[in-house]
């Protein structure tokens, strides 16, 4: 360092001769600078630059610590300065290199100590932040466990809260469905009551087909028809109040036509079968053996009349031997067909006085009665009557034509 | 300077040639034992330069922060120059320079234990932080649950 420091002077030494020969032009000049740059070399000599290291060392020793590193370790600083002072007064005594050593080891020293220090500092800092810290752990502790507790308590009240919204539709929804519900029995009922009205209003107008009311009460039967259709329209298009009303009204008119048309239809088919049973009555009338059948009407009454010839002597009023079997045939048609009411009449041909041949006719007649009564025949069904040679079918001047008109006629009335 | 001696010796009267071979060998004792010490002084010189240089590793690996970066390299520099000085066969300077590079490790490790500990100071300090951080966090969360909560009990209430 010393000779650093040597070198450093005769640097500077060249420095200012080189100037002072560069200007070699002006040698008064020349002349006027030598004396200061004598001064400064000798100033130089005399007290050489402070080394680097010692520099160094007392700049360190401006650190704001050195106080406190002071107090806490006396002995190694106290060292440093021992070796701060040797290297000042190496330096002074121009000695740099035995300088530069002791400010160097001064240096250390005295880093040594501040690092000493910066540790201690560091560890009552960190004795400070270990308590700092368990105090900040307990107040995180303290503020997470309100917090999870009133986070809880927050959570069960939106539950609950979410528990009452649940609740509260699920009443508007089953009250919804409850209202649905009865809106879709009422329907279901509706469609129902609207059915069994069909079906009334049906049957009534097949009723009214039976008694042929289309035919004997068309109004009615035709209005009931065209409500039962129009009631079909308004429930395809869901009226189904307006498709009851129809259906009353159909129902109505059709027991109407019913009622109408019955009597009439009644009277129609009473004519009908009358008539079946009258052809009935005359097919069997005329099977029967040994009589002669013939169908007249007097007024509004039709008459079969069965004539049955030779069944009595002459003058005589009780049947011939042999001749109750005669009336079988016609005992067993009468009680077949028991609605007609039957005349039993008595004829003669007209030899004799006509009173005398009435009562004979009359006789005679009785007699054939008692036969038929005695035969089954319900003798209310009778009638007997003798009507003499008033009622001749035959020319009476002939033995044959008085043979005919000498006879008892079973005559079945009807209508 | 031995031969010298020696041959005054020679010059000296015969009976002292008697006892010049005691002071012959004493002198040879006095001159060679120097030399001996020396060695053995170089040797120790070696041994501590070469203990000094096996433990610049260690510090390094110590020295994660590189915090002692500079000081470790101006140790390796100056362990160079003691062993310069050691092969110039200049034991007393090697040595003041191996004082001076154990002093220095003694700062290296001492700066090293201070970074440590600074650095603990500093995740010490790091965590206090986030711990204060997180519990104002959570202060504010506790003050809004409280809130949320009134609300809700005012809505279960109505």
């Amino acid at each position: 360092m010393r000779t650093q420091g040597t070198k450093t002077v005769t640097k500077t030494m060249t420095k200012t001769k080189t100037k002072t020969l560069g200007s070699s032009q002006h040698r008064f000049v020349r002349w006027l600078a030598a004396p200061p740059a004598l001064a400064l070399w000798l100033g130089a000599c005399a007290t050489p630059p402070k080394p680097t290291a010692l520099v160094a060392y007392e700049d360190l020793k401006k650190d704001p610590t050195i106080e406190d590193t002071r107090k806490r370790f006396p002995d190694l600083v106290g060292a440093s300065d021992q070796q701060g002072d040797r290297a000042v007064k190496e330096w002074q005594s121009n000695n740099l290199e035995d300088s530069t050593k002791a400010a160097l080891l001064a240096e250390i020293k005295l880093r040594t100590a501040l690092a000493r220090n910066a540790q201690e500092q560091a560890k009552s800092r960190l004795s400070q932040l270990q308590g700092d810290q368990a105090k900040a752990d307990e107040m995180l502790a303290s503020v997470d466990k309100d917090l999870i507790a009133a986070t809880e308590q927050v959570k069960l009240m939106e539950k609950n809260v979410a528990a009452e919204a649940d609740k509260k539709r699920l009443t508007e929804q089953m009250a919804s469905e409850q209202k649905r519900g009865e809106e879709e029995r009422q329907k279901l009922s509706m469609q129902l009551a609207t059915e069994e009205k069909r079906a009334a209003a049906q049957l009534a107008l097949r009723t009214a087909d039976t008694v042929e009311a289309g035919k004997y009460a068309p109004g009615e039967y035709n209005t009931a028809s065209s409500m039962l259709a129009k009631a079909d329209e308004e429930i395809k298009q869901g009226n189904l109040a307006a498709a009851q009303a129809s259906l009353e009204v159909a129902k109505s008119r059709a027991d109407r036509a019913t009622e109408i048309s019955k009597p009439s239809y009644e009277q129609a088919a009473q004519a009908t079968q009358n008539k079946a049973r009258d052809e009935a009555l005359a097919r069997d009338a005329a099977a029967l053996p040994g009589v002669s059948v013939r169908i007249e009407r007097r007024g509004e009454l039709q008459r079969l009349v069965i004539a049955v010839q030779d069944l009595f002597v002459r003058n005589q009023t009780t049947l011939g031997p042999g001749k109750e079997a005669a009336l079988d045939p016609v005992a067993r048609l009468i009680s077949k067909y028991p609605s007609y009411p039957v005349q039993v009449v008595g004829h003669t041909d007209n030899r004799g006085k006509t009173g005398e041949l009435i009562a004979l006719s009359q006789a005679r007649a009785q007699s054939v009665f008692s036969s038929l009564v005695s035969k089954g025949v319900a003798a209310t069904r009778l009638m007997v009557s003798g009507q003499g040679p008033n009622e001749p079918i035959a020319d009476n001047r002939s033995p044959p034509g008085r043979a005919k008109n000498s006879r008892i006629e079973i005559i079945f009335l009807y209508h | 300077m031995i031969r010298t001696c020696l041959a005054r010796s020679a010059s000296a009267s015969r009976g002292a040639r008697l006892l010049g071979f005691p002071l012959l060998m004493m002198l040879l004792a006095t001159v060679s034992l120097p030399q001996a010490a020396h060695a053995d002084e170089e040797d120790d010189i070696q041994r501590q330069i070469d203990a000094q240089k096996a433990g610049v590793p260690d510090l390094e690996l110590l020295d994660r922060s590189h915090a002692a970066a500079s000081e470790i390299q101006r140790l390796r520099d100056w362990l160079g120059q003691a062993w310069d000085l050691r092969n110039k066969h200049e034991p007393d300077e090697a040595r003041e320079v191996l004082e001076r590079c154990m002093a220095e490790a003694e700062l290296i490790r001492q700066i090293i234990t201070a970074s440590q500990l600074k650095a603990q100071v500093a995740d010490r300090e790091a965590k206090l932080d986030r711990t204060k951080s997180e519990t104002e966090k959570k202060k504010k969360a506790l003050q809004e649950a409280q809130i949320k909560k009134r609300s809700l009990e005012s809505a279960v209430g109505s």
